[in-house]
């Protein structure tokens, strides 16, 4: 008698816990009802990709000493780099260069390692073609600069959350002037006490970043 | 009982004061409600679809359908539209008439039982005496129609999806019946519209639901599984079994199921709303607040005003359970088919059996209160 008391008890505190934890649940999906989406509807809208995103390469054809540094740094060896050896003059001359963006995983080796800084990485992340040959990009391709989101007056550009002012969470309708959250290394610097290294330091690192 | 609206009354009086046989008014007055209910009922699941699609997306913190029309409104038509137009294809090696019988057998009970849906004193199709048993003699032919697709298909994938929905419906069916069996005894009545009139009187006290609250969840929980919702959409679980039963269906014949689960949906919920929430009431009584304002019951611009007061209430309630529906499908994740017969065998069924007898004692012991 005493056992099957016991059951029914358990049983019953069994359920209850069981409809606590679905009531548990329930609040959780009711509360995300309140919640706005912060969708950004692509082709009318887009996110500003941030300074250092590695998207498709740019080259420019007449800063190549066709070394081919690229080549080596490459892990698939990608970049081509046509060139003939001019007997005359004893120097290299670059006939043709191209990157087959459907086989480039966009590492940015070859840009670290490029000792002419002729190449670069761009913003530009739209590479969908019709034919996967199409996406092998030759030195006029690459050298073609992409349209920026934020000067395509058919694109509404929003800022990426770290990009946001503090406290905002969604990028519509923020005002393009407000400073991001935080500060930059730059002005960091320029808080710090003013000892002859600082500065010196401060000074350096800002060379760096106009250069 | 209050004197209320008779739509059909009146229609056939105007039709013999025109020169017409008694027999003839009642003979076009006839279509007009299956009419109404039939384009209600296809209304209700393009809304069904809309919110569930719109809910969902809230939940899930997107925007969901926005284009097609304002909100995404007109989205479910298209869908619908899409379906229309779509190939209907049959496999090779199925057998032709039943894969073409089996959606026919799912949706037309379910259609069938919007016959005993009230949403006023004399607003449903027929006050049949079986009433609420018509219903759930109605819904135990669905499983039938379920296992003739899934077996009519010749796929591994929709014979298993079959076999489940029948199991599932077989099991659930119980605790449904006897849940609903409580509430009966209460009313004294398997009419639908008895059991909202003995669930007047006092308001939103006097709804079934105080009194039959663990029949409620029974009741709601069977709905569900009956109509295959999350947690119970084991018959379509599409990691498992692709589409279930549905799997090898296109185009309008797809399009039967997913009208027939939805206005399952929908009936289910107006059932519960019937029978638990006192269907069509006001939470404070008509005839009280029509007392208060001075306002005679008998005139027409009042019993206008209460009829269409008991629609909205009706669909209302309904549509909040739906609501409560979908928000669940986002809340729980999918049970296995053992704990589906274990949840349905050993925890429903004993307690939907405690309840009756619970309430048998009570209506015994309370006859004022539990209906004597």
């Amino acid at each position: 008698m005493f056992g099957f008391l016991k059951q029914v008890g358990d049983y019953t505190r069994d359920a209850v816990s069981a409809a606590q934890y679905l009531g548990q649940g329930l609040s959780v999906t009711f509360d995300h009802l309140r919640r706005r989406p912060v969708t950004v509807q692509y082709p009318y809208e887009k996110l500003i990709p941030s300074e250092r995103y590695r998207g498709r390469i740019h080259y420019e054809f007449d800063k190549c000493i066709a070394c081919e540094v690229c080549v080596r740094v490459c892990p698939i060896n990608l970049p081509v780099v046509d060139w003939v050896m001019n007997k005359a003059t004893k120097k290299k001359e670059l006939r043709n260069y191209s990157i087959d963006f459907g086989v480039c995983i966009f590492c940015g080796n070859c840009v670290e390692y490029c000792p002419t800084n002729c190449l670069s990485m761009t913003e530009e992340y739209e590479l969908a073609a019709f034919d996967r040959h199409s996406l092998n990009y030759d030195n006029v391709a690459l050298g073609r600069l992409p349209t920026s989101v934020t000067t395509d007056p058919s694109v509404v550009p929003l800022r990426e959350l770290a990009y946001l002012p503090k406290g905002e969470m969604d990028p519509h309708g923020v005002d393009p002037s407000r400073p991001r959250a935080g500060q930059l290394p730059e002005q960091v610097l320029e808080t710090l006490p003013k000892t002859p290294a600082a500065s010196q330091a401060a000074g350096t690192t800002k060379g760096a970043a106009d250069a | 009982m209050v004197n209320s609206l008779d739509l059909q009354a009146s229609f056939e009086a105007t039709l013999e004061g025109l020169g017409l046989s008694p027999g003839a008014a009642h003979l076009l007055w006839l279509p007009l409600p299956m009419v109404l209910v039939l384009v209600a009922a296809v209304v209700g699941v393009l809304v069904n679809v809309w919110l569930e699609r719109k809910i969902s997306a809230a939940v899930q913190q997107r925007i969901g359908p926005e284009y097609a029309g304002a909100l995404g409104i007109l989205q479910p038509m298209a869908d619908g539209l899409k379906l229309l137009f779509k190939e209907d294809i049959i496999p090779a090696r199925a057998d032709g008439l039943l894969f073409t019988l089996g959606p026919v057998l799912v949706l037309v009970p379910v259609i069938l039982s919007w016959l005993v849906v009230p949403f006023g004193q004399t607003m449903l199709i027929s006050n049949v005496g079986i009433g609420i048993f018509l219903w759930i003699a109605l819904s135990s032919i669905q499983p039938i129609g379920l296992l003739m697709s899934g077996y009519a298909s010749n796929n591994k994938y929709s014979l298993l999806g079959g076999l489940r929905a029948a199991a599932q419906s077989i099991s659930y069916e119980i605790p449904l019946a006897l849940a609903v069996l409580a509430i009966v005894m209460m009313s004294n009545s398997l009419s639908t519209v008895d059991i909202v009139n003995q669930q007047t009187g006092a308001g939103i006290l006097s709804w079934n639901i105080w009194r039959q609250p663990v029949g409620f969840v029974i009741f709601w929980i069977c709905a569900l599984a009956e109509c295959e919702r999350l947690p119970f959409d084991l018959p379509e679980a599409e990691e498992e079994l692709v589409a279930g039963y549905q799997t090898e269906y296109a185009g309008m014949k797809f399009a039967l199921f997913y009208l027939g689960s939805y206005i399952n949906l929908v009936l289910s919920a107006l059932l519960v709303s019937v029978l638990y929430l006192g269907g069509w009431s006001f939470p404070i009584p008509v005839e009280w607040l029509a007392g208060w304002l001075g306002q005679p019951l008998d005139a027409a611009p009042v019993q206008v005003i209460t009829a269409s007061l008991g629609i909205v209430m009706t669909v209302l309630k309904a549509y909040l359970l739906v609501f409560f529906a979908i928000l669940l499908r986002w809340t729980v994740p999918r049970v296995r088919i053992d704990q589906l017969l274990d949840l349905g065998w050993k925890f429903l069924l004993p307690i939907a059996l405690v309840n009756l007898l619970v309430t048998a004692g009570l209506k015994l012991a309370f006859p004022g209160v539990f209906g004597g």
